[in-house]
């Protein structure tokens, strides 16, 4: 099986490793341009693609690892022809772009894996199992947060553009979006405010956004760009009717080192980092060979990425009108209703390349 | 300096007399209660006078009264120590609606006595601290607060606490006002708009209030916040419950724990059963270990559930209750506002009324 990486930045490089650590094949790498594959082509012997076309014609895997804007036309190119898909999150930049990708891969018949990568960092993965198995009773309600600095990049700073990234509430917060949902079931509305809708100008982003669930639980989330380097915090808690389960990695970090430095370098972006003896990104990818290669399900699906998709976007429109955005999961359901009687996704806009 | 208490109804009543108490001008009158029973206990366990009426209680030319009743009653007892000429100090909230909230400042304002609506946590030296560095500018400008009041259900041999009537509401009524109360004293602008959303899956067959509650609200100049105020804290929680925000500003954050300042003791479980019945004795009267003011500090003297054994929070930070009680003694006594008023008491009733209409309406609310 060989795998074709679009993108060379953090998450490229992060799933290129873990990738290798499966034994499968890295054929190449695509970067824009492409010149700036080089180097990580020569560490993996791998290729350097020249076009999108080209990477697709080559491989049995395309991994979108690209600014959220490029991901659904990238990966409705792959699913035409018949390649399988891993993508970063969040899986698209709008709902009506992930619903497209969504159909185009159910249509051409190929497997597509979103990769919210907290659901394999063993933190969150332990608290859902907990909860699932019922050690804190109903939840009723919970808190996450997400705190860090604006990414940095040199370049291009795309995570900036809120046209390309979505901004804070869909690049950011869609993490704790899903976990959210994962722990306490599907989002029936979303009220969201953010910083920079009130101040343009800021310096820095922070959304809070309040879920409300099917089940009645009430979910907080919080995710900042308005730390200081180096600062990545993540926590949450969920409160049931029996109990209480809370996370935060600064108390549970084992190893706290405070060395005098000349300067401190943080990296462009922040990332949570927890001793392990398995990285989350390397379960993550494992997780998703182990199901081309044996079939079965990830631990995460694609329709959980676009309903994670659904809810930051929802914020995104809550933060921007002041208004309570309703999400109606049955809409989801009438729609592969509709797709699978008649082969045709019932809201495809068509065109999506 | 002739201080009474009316009503035992809020557990507040056992922190504030030994708060009284250690102010050596105050001469505590006595308690009345239009629940005699419970009035008549309170004065026996504090080895306070009891009077069978609050007319009596005001017939002694009392300089303060200290407002204790369920939050419903405040309305009718502000209005009798007002037209006596006494001052108030009332427990928040200050009313269970805004019009009975404006009623009580009004006849404040009217018979020219004191109002102060009993905020404690304006101060708690950590959320002092942080205002007075919001003010020298070394935090930043202030963008936004995310900010947390949960605490256990209130004790139920209380159980006024979660009564709508009598309470206003459940942990939006309870919860929210500390927070609300803080925000606006440090932005220095009224909230403009109220989103909250509630439910009652904690405590779900114990009470018929909402227990979980999560309010967002704008202010006038685009600071805007969250508030978790859900009775969230199981029984085995090693305390009441706490007050946090993090604090945002454009130089960064600032995290306040109000109640960070405990020592942790992880009591064993035979040497727990000595000690859970000492939590059952009568009230600590110095006020030093009774909790640093906000809600549910009951921490040793009331401490609720069922609790076995398991790791609790003493607390060792400076006392909130005192300071305000303090205030409130210095007010009278220099015939001056006291930091906190009325109209502080009002403003977070109006945003509690718009949480409520908001959870209705199911949309977000201009106050």
């Amino acid at each position: 099986m060989k795998i074709g990486i679009i993108g060379t930045g953090f998450m490229g490089s992060t799933h290129a490793a873990a990738w290798k650590k499966t034994g499968t094949k890295i054929a190449g790498f695509l970067a824009d341009p492409p010149s700036e594959a080089e180097q990580i082509a020569r560490e993996y012997g791998a290729h350097v693609f020249s076009s999108l076309e080209e990477l697709i014609e080559s491989v049995d895997v395309v991994d979108i690892c690209s600014p959220t804007h490029l991901h659904s036309d990238m990966a409705i190119a792959a699913a035409r022809a018949g390649r399988h898909i891993v993508c970063e999150k969040p899986l698209a930049r709008t709902v009506e772009q992930g619903e497209a990708m969504l159909d185009a891969c159910r249509i051409a018949g190929v497997r597509l894996f979103v990769a919210h990568v907290v659901r394999y960092f063993p933190e969150y993965a332990l608290a859902a199992a907990r909860v699932h198995a019922g050690d804190i009773g109903k939840v009723g309600t919970a808190q996450y947060r997400r705190l860090s600095y604006r990414p940095k990049k040199p370049v291009g700073n795309w995570f900036l553009d809120e046209e390309k990234s979505g901004g804070i509430l869909l690049d950011l917060m869609i993490h704790d979006f899903d976990i959210a949902r994962w722990i306490a079931g599907d989002v029936v509305s979303v009220y969201a405010k953010k910083v920079s809708s009130f101040r343009k100008e800021s310096p820095a982003d922070y959304g809070m956004v309040i879920l409300t669930h099917a089940s009645g639980a009430l979910s907080h989330v919080a995710g900042a760009w308005a730390y200081p380097p180096p600062v990545f915090k993540t926590g949450f808690e969920v409160c049931g009717d029996a109990g209480v389960i809370q996370h935060d990695s600064d108390s549970e970090s084992p190893i706290e080192a405070l060395l005098k430095q000349e300067k401190s370098e943080a990296p462009d972006v922040g990332l949570p980092a927890s001793p392990l003896a398995e990285s989350p990104y390397d379960l993550e990818i494992a997780d998703f060979y182990r199901c081309l290669i044996e079939g079965g399900e990830p631990r995460v699906s694609a329709a959980d990425g676009l309903a994670a998709l659904k809810i930051a976007c929802a914020a995104i429109e809550s933060a921007k009108t002041g208004q309570v955005i309703a999400l109606d999961s049955r809409r989801e359901e009438a729609r592969q209703a509709e797709l699978e009687l008649t082969g045709e996704p019932a809201t495809s806009k068509g065109g999506q390349r | 300096m002739k201080i009474g208490i009316m009503s035992a109804a809020h557990v507040h009543a056992d922190a504030y007399i030994g708060c009284l108490r250690s102010i050596p001008e105050v001469d505590i009158v006595g308690i009345a209660d239009h629940d005699n029973e419970r009035g008549a206990l309170f004065a026996q366990q504090y080895g306070l006078h009891y009077f069978a009426s609050y007319e009596a209680l005001l017939g002694q030319k009392l300089d303060g009264v200290i407002i204790t009743s369920e939050n419903a009653f405040h309305i009718e007892l502000a209005k009798k120590a007002a037209q006596t000429g006494v001052h108030i100090l009332c427990e928040k909230p200050l009313a269970t609606n805004v019009r009975d909230a404006k009623e009580i400042v009004d006849a404040a304002k009217k018979a020219g006595v004191i109002l102060m609506t009993a905020f404690p946590m304006r101060f708690s030296v950590p959320v002092r601290t942080v205002k007075e560095e919001l003010v020298s500018g070394k935090l930043g400008a202030l963008l936004c607060f995310n900010a947390s009041n949960q605490g256990q259900l209130p004790p139920r041999d209380r159980a006024w606490f979660t009564d709508p009537v009598l309470a206003g509401g459940g942990a939006i009524a309870d919860h929210v006002v500390h927070l609300a109360d803080i925000m606006r004293w440090y932005v220095g602008t009224e909230v403009v708009e109220v989103y909250a959303a509630a439910n009652r899956i904690f405590h779900a067959d114990e009470v018929q209030v909402e227990t979980g509650g999560m309010v967002s609200m704008q202010f006038e100049n685009g600071i805007f916040a969250t508030i978790d105020c859900s009775w969230s804290r199981p029984d085995s929680w090693p305390s009441w419950g706490g007050l946090s925000f993090d604090l945002i500003t454009d130089k960064g954050a600032v995290r306040v724990d109000a109640f960070r300042q405990n020592l942790t003791i992880y009591p064993a479980p035979k040497a727990s059963a000595s000690s859970a019945n000492a939590k059952t004795a009568p009230a600590d009267t110095t006020g030093v270990a009774s909790g640093a003011g906000a809600d549910h500090d009951w921490t040793t003297a009331h401490s609720h559930g069922d609790r076995g054994f398991g790791p609790r929070w003493l607390y060792w930070g400076s006392d909130a209750n005192q300071a305000m009680i303090e205030e409130f003694i210095s007010a009278i006594q220099e015939g001056r506002q006291p930091a906190v008023t009325g109209e502080d008491g009002l403003a977070a009733v109006r945003i509690i009324e718009a949480a409520y209409k908001s959870i209705q309406e199911g949309k977000a609310i201009m106050v």
